[in-house]
This record gives structure tokens, sequence and C-alpha cells, in this order.
């Protein structure tokens, strides 16, 4: 088992025939993943490496059973096209796409929300199985199947991650990046909670950086309903504060955000807390 | 974007929020016929883009033309928080009843906008926020939907406002709003919102920044934005990359944010070596980007490495190694480079760099990589 999705997930590609959608598909059947169609309006009628091409969603789940997409559009369109696939009735949206106006992230957060779709990113690497499926454009041979789940605020850390514990002779049960935006269609809670009902999944690495609130909230869930050890590494402890103006973001964060709140949080909810990357393999053998 | 105090004001002023009279000056001559024009006694205050500039001897209340001379040259000649304003704004001083605060943020968990208000405005209000955070009135907004004037007074009227007062007060606050959403801001502050002894309504102090991710439907702003930058800064900045220079020793190039921080983080536990800059790349490279990255550094005088650590996820790797080796062999580098590299076409990758004199670390471990670093700029010494 795996959260979120497996090797028999039915994948829609929207952007399919951009060059990083291209690229991105050919690694992605190559790993498995069953895409079933894809989408570009006006490149409806071609194929890319064997997959129909469709100019809407909604066309697409005519001819197929769609469980999730995953997109590779330009930020300009990218709320228009997370409300296409939600409003074509398909149920787990990937947003890889970076730099979607912050606005946009708000809406479509909340519009996922509303119409019962799950939304994953903007600016996510994708979500991966080893050796089942992969979504996304996360590099596979960073990864390998076991039992220890990965939810990760950044993408390339989550690859370091994986990479550490694979020669550790540790594998994964799932990968999951959140995205690293501003705001986040999924938060890492609602990620935490799945691990914690998987089956599959023995111990769970939570990689978050500094900013926002997340991690602190993560922390209090795992306080409270977390039955599966978490090991968590936060990034950014080192990072030059920003040239601070105007008070607002400061008096929402009410001193959260930093890493130093992130790691007394999470160390107080019983989280092990890796101070350096490659502590990580190490207390995961420990807990495990 | 970050925009100036003065900018803020004017696109403030042009969505029906009332400002103090008032113009910007580049120098003393101009400062001072301002000051005629609007009438003593008048603020001068630097125009820089960071906070507590008033108690950074940025801000000068002054009651004669020669006094108005003589803070101009003052503040543009100071150093203000590290920065230097190349401007002031002449403003006639206000007659003031009351200061309240009016913010308008992003609320990143919850993922909405989210409007602050409180009755204590001025200067200390982070520290009012800490220590009586019931002071602080916070408002949630729909993104889904529009926001309503009802739905303004009623949470107005939390400051214990009524009559004209409570109606003025709940006008601007709808109007930052309606800015806030116009201009894809991310933070649109008035502090402090003033009540005049004649019961007028007035922005004194505004801040406003605008995501950037959004410039594309604001391309006024976005042409000022790139005006003030080099044409490799708007290369970058195009290509979603970001730079910031510290002092350090060590260049550095990393594709991520997070990858970028725990780099940095690791670079700092050995105590020979500080990262010179941050520079992650974003999803976007190519051979070029690789270029102006390599170029961007090396600006920097003293390096002794530079450091690659670089993912192929989305990122071409092997396309930016070229870019990388070209700028090796085009400027001769005598310094070390030290790249980690994997993902999709890590091997091709690595024969570029090597072909190149790269050092190349082939595990995943970035504590390892930057041991490594140590270890071969140790054996140059």
């Amino acid at each position: 088992m795996s959260i979120l999705v497996d090797k028999s997930t039915r994948v829609l590609v929207q952007g399919i025939t951009g060059k990083i959608g291209r690229t991105q598909t050919d690694y992605m059947l190559k790993e498995g993943t069953k895409i079933v169609a894809g989408v570009t309006p006006g490149k409806g009628g071609t194929e890319i490496s064997g997959i129909p091409v469709f100019d809407t969603a909604k066309e697409a789940t005519l001819h197929f059973q769609i469980d999730l997409s995953v997109l590779f559009v330009p930020a300009g369109v990218a709320k228009d096209s997370v409300i296409e696939a939600i409003d074509a009735g398909i149920k787990i949206v990937v947003l890889i796409t970076e730099h979607t106006p912050v606005h946009d992230e708000m809406f479509i957060k909340a519009y996922a929300e509303k119409k019962g779709a799950l939304l994953i990113g903007p600016t996510t690497p994708g979500i991966i199985v080893p050796g089942q499926c992969k979504i996304g454009i996360l590099p596979a041979n960073m990864f390998c199947p076991g039992d220890v789940g990965i939810i990760s605020r950044s993408g390339t850390l989550a690859y370091e991650v994986a990479a550490n514990l694979c020669s550790n002779g540790i594998g994964q049960s799932t990968v999951v990046g959140m995205g690293a935006d501003m705001v986040a269609g999924t938060n890492l809670v609602e990620i935490l909670k799945l691990f914690n009902e998987d089956d599959k999944t023995k111990a769970v690495v939570l990689i978050g950086e500094v900013g926002g609130s997340q991690e602190e909230e993560a922390a209090s869930f795992v306080k409270k309903e977390m039955k599966k050890p978490v090991v968590a590494y936060i990034a950014g402890a080192s990072a030059p504060p920003g040239k601070r103006m105007g008070h607002a973001g400061a008096i929402i964060e009410g001193g959260k955000g930093s890493a130093k709140s992130k790691i007394d949080s999470l160390l107080s909810a019983g989280v092990r807390v890796a101070k350096m990357l490659d502590e990580i393999p190490l207390i995961i053998k420990e807990i495990k | 974007m970050r925009i100036q105090e003065y900018e803020a004001k004017e696109i403030f002023k042009e969505s029906g929020i009332a400002v103090p009279p008032g113009k910007v000056a580049k120098n003393d001559t101009e400062a001072r016929d301002v000051s005629k024009e609007l009438g003593l006694p008048v603020v001068i205050k630097a125009q820089v883009l960071v906070g507590g500039r008033g108690k950074a001897g940025g801000i000068k209340i002054v009651k004669s033309l020669e006094e108005v001379e003589q803070a101009t040259c003052e503040i543009l000649s100071k150093d203000i928080k590290g920065y230097q304003a190349s401007k002031v704004l002449v403003e006639k001083k206000l007659d003031i009843k009351h200061e309240f605060y009016c913010g308008i943020t992003i609320d990143r968990t919850k993922g909405c906008p989210i409007i602050m208000l409180s009755s204590e405005g001025g200067i200390n209000i982070e520290e009012i926020a800490e220590k009586s955070p019931d002071k602080i009135f916070s408002l949630k907004c729909d993104p889904l939907s529009p926001i309503y004037a009802f739905q303004i007074i009623d949470f107005v009227k939390k400051l214990g406002l009524h009559g004209k007062i409570l109606l003025k007060v709940s006008q601007i606050v709808e109007n930052l709003y309606k800015v806030f959403i116009k201009y894809d801001g991310i933070i649109a502050e008035i502090n402090p919102l003033v009540i005049t002894n004649d019961d007028d309504v007035l922005c004194a102090d505004a801040v406003f920044q605008i995501d950037d991710s959004a410039m594309f439907r604001h391309p006024l702003l976005e042409k000022k934005k790139y005006d003030e930058m080099t044409p490799r800064t708007i290369r970058f900045n195009k290509k979603g990359a970001t730079y910031v220079q510290l002092k350090g020793n060590i260049g550095l190039i990393c594709s991520g944010a997070g990858l970028a921080m725990a780099t940095m983080d690791t670079i700092k536990t050995i105590p020979a070596l500080s990262p010179a800059n941050f520079l992650e790349t974003g999803g976007g490279i190519t051979a070029e980007l690789m270029e102006d990255c390599m170029e961007i550094i090396l600006e920097e005088n003293d390096l002794e490495a530079i450091f690659i650590n670089l993912y192929g996820g989305i990122n071409p790797i092997h396309e930016g190694a070229k870019g990388v080796a070209k700028v090796i062999r085009d400027k001769k580098l005598k310094i070390p480079v030290v790249a980690k590299a994997l993902g999709n076409k890590q091997e091709e990758t690595w024969k570029i760099f090597e072909e190149a004199g790269v050092y190349v670390y082939k595990s995943s471990d970035t504590q390892g990589a930057v041991r490594y670093l140590a270890e071969i700029i140790g054996g140059k010494e």
C-alpha cells in the first residue's frame, strides 16, 4: 500500500505537449505510471508517446476514467487549469508549475476544498511510490521501495533525503512534495494523517523549512494523534533574515516561522529533529 | 516587489484612501520648494525599503525652511539600517488625535487574505501583538468571494468606533482590501491610520508589497521593477532564480531553496568555510542560466571555491553543466569548482563537469560533498 496513488492510478497530464510536459511524461511512463490521456488546448486529436491528447480535461474524462491530473502548464493559466480539472470531476490535482501568483493559489486552494478535491502544490515535485508509479518530476533513481514515508516542503531536499536513506538500505513507501510556495494546496498535517493510517508506512520523515507555521501545526497534530515515529529536519537555521518591512507578517505569525520555533515545537511533540541531513538515516534506524 | 512609501501612497490615493498632502524630493532645494508650497511645519521622511527608519533617524519634523534643507541633507547622507535613501517624502504635519493600525496580508496556513486592525497603531504594534494579542482584531476573508461593506463595518466596530468615524475608517479598510486584491498584494499596511483633530481619517504611513509572480498582470509596475535592475538580474528574475549576496569564501549554486538553505547550514559547520551567497536556480536551468549564475558569483573577489549542488528532476542538469564548463574555460578559472549533481542524466552531467576540471562528488550526502570541498581547499594551501 501507499498513500494517494499506486500503480493502478489513472493519470491525466495537462500541458502534455510542452517541452517539460513531453519530457516528464516519458520519465513517468518509464516508472510504470498509468498515464491514460493528455490535455493541451488546440492539440486535441494528436498523440504524445502513444498517449491521446484532448483539447479539454472534460473531453478526456468522457473517454477515460481519470483519478488524478498532473499539471505542467504555464503559471499564468495554472488557476484556470486547476479549476478545469476539478470541474471535470478529477479528485486529485498535482500542480507542478512554479511561480503561480499567490492570489491564484488562495483561490484554487479554497476551490478544491469546496469541491472536495485534493490539490497538491503548486511548485511541488509531485508524488512517488518507488517501484510502482511516479507523478511529477522527481528523479526516480534517487528513490527505492520500503516503509518510510517522506513529506517535504522542499523538492530537491526530498530527493536528497530519500537517496541518503537508500544508501543506508532504507526504502520509502510514498514520498510527497508539498510545494514550497507561500500557500500550499494541501498542508503537512493532511499528509501526515494519511501516513498515520497507511499500514505500509512505519515511520515518517518530515522535511520543513523556515517561513509559515505548517511545521508548528504538524507538531501539534503529532503530539495529539500520530501513532508512528516522526523524524524532522528544518532547513534554513542559518538563513539570513529577509529585510523586513511592515508588521503584518510578524503579527500574524506571532513568533512562528523561524527554524528555532519550528524545531522547539517539534521537539516538544516528541519528534526527533535531525540537526544535519545525514543524521536522518541514523535516527530512522534507531526508532524503527 | 516592495515599493517605496510615496509610490504606495500614490496607488492608495488613486483608490480613494486619503493621504497627507505631500511630494517626493531628491535634494534640499526640491524639499524647500515642496515645503513652501505645503506650508510649515512638515515631516521629512527617508524613502528606504526597511522597517524602523523613524527610530534610525530617517524621519524628522521641521518648522522652518532652513531646518527643511538641513534635515533633508542629513537624511539623504545617512546610513539607515544599512540603506541609503535617494529621495525624501515631504508631507504636511498632521494634528493627530488617534493612531490605528490596519494591515492586510496572507494567512499562509489557511490560504486566505487576513485583515488586521488595532486601536493602538504606531511603531510598537508588534510588541502590542505579542504582549496583548486581544488588542489585535483579525478577519479572514474568503478567496472565492468579494468582501461586502457590511462585513467590514461589522469588523471595524470592534475598534469601538461609531458614527462618521466608523464609516470613514470602514471605507479605508474596504479600499485597502480592493487595492490588495487588484494589485496582487502580499502586504498592504497603513500604520498609523490617523484620525486628526478635525476628524479626518488618513493613511500616514504606507507599506505595500506586490507578488513577484503576478507581475505579468501589472505591466507598468513590472517595467518599473526592471528599470532598476541590471540585464543579468532581469534574465535571472525572468527565469525564476534567486540570488542574495552574503559575506563568505564559497560561491554557491543550488537547485531549490530548501537544498540551498540546507547546503548553507552544512557549509557553516566547517569553520574555514562560509557561503558567499545564496543562489537557487529554480526549475528553469539552461546552459545560459548556469553561465549567468557562475558570472554573478564570480563578481565576488575573495572566493576560494565554488560549490554546486544540483538535482535533475525538472532541471536538465546536463545542459546546466555545459554552461558551468563554458565559464571555467572562457575565464580560465583558477579556483576549484566542486559539484554534486544527481538525478536524470547524471552520468552525462558528470562527464561534462569532469572534462572541464570540476571535482565531482557522486554520492547523495551533501555533508560528504562539503567535507570533500574542505579537503580540496585545504590541499591547495
